[in-house]
């Protein structure tokens, strides 16, 4: 029923030994962007300092757990971090980890990262796969665990996951403003201008215009040359030089190393033994030694046939998933950027620069009497900035509003908002109708009418783009 | 390698037609120098402005230690004028809440205001008081010496009496001095933190490393206090507040700035001379050079024009601006609308415009 050409890919006896470096690897970014997060004091900063919290829709139900709660989540985060790193009860470790880092995430959509998302998917797809059979303290402790063989799939999947937030990344600059304008980045490279060496090119909007190019090229592509062999190691240059740029030019964290730890999947199973050789070796270093592997009866990793159907659906549907998510966005009228309806979870990356303020007017219908919020007395600066630019934190922000008022007052209140927006470089316009009682508006994913159009020809500020 | 070859020529095409369509156009000639525009700011203005502060609040002591020896209207009305340059000195300080000032917190210290009279009150004839906490910030700095200057009675000769014959006219007399202290004591420390004789913070805002964009940098900070200054202290605090659009519509003239001494809308221009200086940096490099720098010229006119327009409508109000809300607030609320323009302009266009980041949390970009 299959094709021969697709079941290579997913039922051809494969080494184990990229799975496990993959594994290890993960696990190994994991813990350290988690060590990084917490000395940065983003624990309460993000989930404990704020006074609310925009929750995403169908999710309110997910709230932070109260400081000690926080830092209890984290500290477990980490160590199933690091239970997925060395193998050691790593079922459970990967559980725990994809659980506790999406609820994370999940609390608070102003911190909503493309790169989180990835982490969050990465550890729903290792659940699935046998990465603790090999080069783990699981095998140390339970030798019939050990195998030297899975089929391609289970490596195969984060190729494939990969390949599509690379190809969506880069379907996603296919636009205007990128392409035709350089934007974001002809604002975004001058900011940089004072770096050492290359700084002073990044004043040149020629400059933009070929890191746009180039980085659109670099995402439609990099999949295919990376699978290719006779061009791989040339394309893992590119990552590494590719991921290593955006890390020194922009406050990007820790995505550029989790990228290129995890593109090394591409590389064959030799090259992998390799890497584990090496770690291996620095195992003698510790105070005391380790037993060697003892080799299995069973080399083969095989599903049961339940297994098998059931994990073989769970996959056809994420990935089907997958490819519609990011696609989702043809569901909704007007300028995707402007309204941003369907812009998460599609791998739209670095591609606008936006900026706006927005006042809340509450008006007491009753008494006639109008007021202003100063909306920095419930949202940290962070959260304002993220909600002052996008429809649906407004109108949260907005219902938030009315149950504080109603907390305190009987009665009916009216909430409108004028709002104003910048999107790469163009002169602000207003973004909500300052006539919609936001009150009366649901949340929701169906198209949200008291967006104001988008202006296509509203004047850019910068002379080169008029 | 032939394909490979094949699409690398592709790639080199594409930013040739890259490069091509945008080497007409560009504005490459300019390169700003944002080292220069950060000099400026330190040294022309920034350290400035602290040092004239710190003169004018010397001057208040001084007035204030001959009132003490000789209680006299004439001494009175000579306090009054030093402390109306203290206050009018501070406006040129006030934006610049970062670094130094943050540490000290001091323009929570010297200018919470309205005044809690009762408190000052109760702590003048108690004798029993401390400045520098929390609670006691509202009966201290500026404000406060605004009421025991202006408001403790009708006339300056009953205002003289006060520290003569009422009965607690000595307790009143020391409460005065040692609060002219305190803030001498933050002023102090402030400007001198800044300094380059003293503590060299403006060693450190010049410095190479933080020449940047990034919330960190000098330039990151300095814009983040000058808009977060502007919306918050200037727009709402100095004009906002007072007309009731905080606060269910009701207008409250005594949360004005200077209630007692009824030079509020002259406080607030200064101010916002203050507000247009800092984005033109006076005669020298400013934000508005770095705006035309980067081909954004017109959005540098646009700020320009706003805030003149803002100024203008602040020039049509009058003093004492307690009165003219509660006999004509409409002028007040529409100069309130004008000011609100400069906040987008300034807090979504230019921030946007320029590059600057406003949180130290790793953002993708979207």
């Amino acid at each position: 029923m299959i094709p021969e050409a697709i079941k290579k890919h997913l039922s051809s006896r494969v080494s184990i030994a990229p799975l496990a470096v993959f594994r290890f690897l993960f696990g190994f970014i994991m813990l350290v962007s988690i060590i990084r997060f917490a000395a940065n004091g983003w624990i309460y900063e993000l989930y404990v300092k704020p006074d609310y919290f925009f929750t995403y829709y169908g999710f309110d139900w997910v709230t932070p757990l109260g400081e000690t709660g926080m830092y209890l989540l984290f500290l477990v985060m980490g160590l199933a971090a690091l239970s997925i790193m060395l193998g050691y009860f790593y079922r459970f470790g990967i559980v725990i980890f994809f659980l506790a880092f999406t609820y994370v995430e999940l609390i608070d959509k102003t911190n909503y990262l493309n790169h989180y998302y990835f982490v969050s998917i990465v550890s729903f797809l290792l659940m699935f796969v046998p990465a603790n059979r090999y080069f783990s303290l699981d095998v140390l402790r339970k030798p019939s665990l050990r195998r030297e063989y899975v089929p391609a799939w289970t490596i195969n999947i984060f190729k494939l996951q990969l390949g599509l937030v690379y190809f969506f990344a880069g379907v996603a600059k296919l636009n205007p403003d990128w392409l035709l304008n350089a934007m974001p980045l002809q604002i975004w490279l001058p900011a940089n201008a004072d770096l050492p060496l290359i700084g002073p090119l990044l004043e040149y909007t020629t400059t933009a215009y070929i890191f746009s190019w180039g980085g659109a090229f670099y995402d439609l592509t990099v999949t295919f040359f990376l699978l290719w062999k006779r061009t791989r190691i040339l394309a893992y240059l590119a990552v590494i030089v590719f991921h290593m740029s955006t890390w020194f030019l922009f406050q990007i964290g820790m995505f550029p190393f989790i990228m290129i730890l995890c593109t090394l999947i591409f590389f064959p199973a030799d090259f992998h033994k390799k890497i584990i050789q090496i770690i291996s070796g620095f195992t003698n270093y510790l105070p005391f030694s380790l037993p060697k592997p003892k080799p299995a009866k069973n080399k083969d990793f095989q599903l049961s046939r339940i297994g098998n159907s059931i994990i073989g659906g769970i996959l056809i549907l994420h990935f089907v998933l997958q490819l519609l998510l990011p696609l989702r966005f043809m569901l909704y009228p007007d300028n995707l950027f402007w309204t941003e309806q369907g812009f998460r979870f599609s791998w739209r990356v670095m591609l606008m620069e936006k900026a706006g303020h927005a006042t809340f007017h509450m008006r007491n219908p009753e008494t006639g009497n109008e007021w202003q919020v100063r909306n920095w007395d419930y949202l940290t600066p962070k959260q304002e900035k993220e909600m002052s630019t996008r429809p649906d934190m407004i109108l949260q922000f907005a219902h938030h509003l009315e149950d504080e008022y109603q907390k305190n007052f009987s009665g009916d209140v009216e909430i409108t908002v004028t709002s104003n927006v910048t999107l790469n470089g163009r002169r602000s316009q207003p973004m909500i109708n300052p006539n919609v009682d936001l009150t009366e508006q649901e949340r929701g994913f169906a198209h949200k009418e008291w967006i104001l159009p988008f202006n296509e020809d509203q004047q850019n500020w910068f002379k080169n783009l008029q | 390698m032939l394909q490979f070859n094949k699409l690398s020529v592709l790639l080199l095409l594409l930013i040739f037609v890259g490069a091509c369509s945008s080497s007409t156009n560009s504005n490459d000639e300019s390169s700003f120098d944002r080292a220069a525009m950060l000099e400026n700011y330190g040294n022309n203005i920034i350290v400035p402005a602290f040092e004239s502060l710190q003169i004018s609040v010397d001057e208040l002591q001084v007035a204030a230690q001959n009132f003490e020896t000789e209680r006299t209207p004439e001494n009175l009305e000579t306090l009054q004028e030093t402390l109306k340059d203290a206050r009018l000195a501070w406006q040129d300080v006030s934006p610049f809440q970062f670094g130094p000032s943050e540490d000290v917190l001091l323009r929570a210290s010297l200018n919470t205001y309205p005044v809690d009279t009762e408190k000052v009150s109760d702590r003048v004839s108690s004798g029993e008081y401390s400045f520098g906490t929390i609670n006691s910030r509202d009966a201290s700095g500026l404000p406060a010496l605004g009421y025991l200057l202006h408001g403790v009675g009708d006339t300056n000769e009953e205002i003289v009496s006060m520290y003569t014959t009422d009965a607690d006219a000595e307790n009143r007399m020391n409460y005065l001095l040692d609060n002219i202290s305190f803030i001498k004591e933050q002023v102090d420390t402030a400007t001198n933190e800044w300094q380059a004789s003293g503590g060299d913070y403006i060693g450190m805002f010049l410095s190479e490393e933080n020449a940047g964009t990034d919330v960190g940098s000098s330039l990151g900070m300095l814009i983040n206090s000058y808009v977060k200054h502007y919306e918050r202290f200037l727009r709402d605090g100095k004009i906002g507040i007072p007309a009731g659009v905080r606060s269910a519509g009701t207008p409250r003239p005594l949360a004005v700035e200077a209630y007692y001494g009824e030079y509020s809308v002259e406080l607030a221009s200064a101010n916002l001379e203050q507000v247009e200086k800092i984005f033109t940096g006076g005669d020298n490099r400013g934000l508005d050079d770095n705006l035309e720098a980067l081909g954004a010229g017109d959005l540098s006119a646009e700020i320009q024009t706003q805030i003149d327009e803002a100024q203008s409508a602040l020039d049509g109000l009058s003093d004492p601006l307690s009165q003219q809300i509660e006999e004509n607030n409409d002028p007040v609320l529409t100069t309130f609308e004008e000011m609100q323009h400069v906040v987008t302009i300034l807090k979504a266009d230019m921030t946007s415009i320029l590059g600057i980041t406003i949180t130290y949390q790793d953002n993708d970009g979207d």
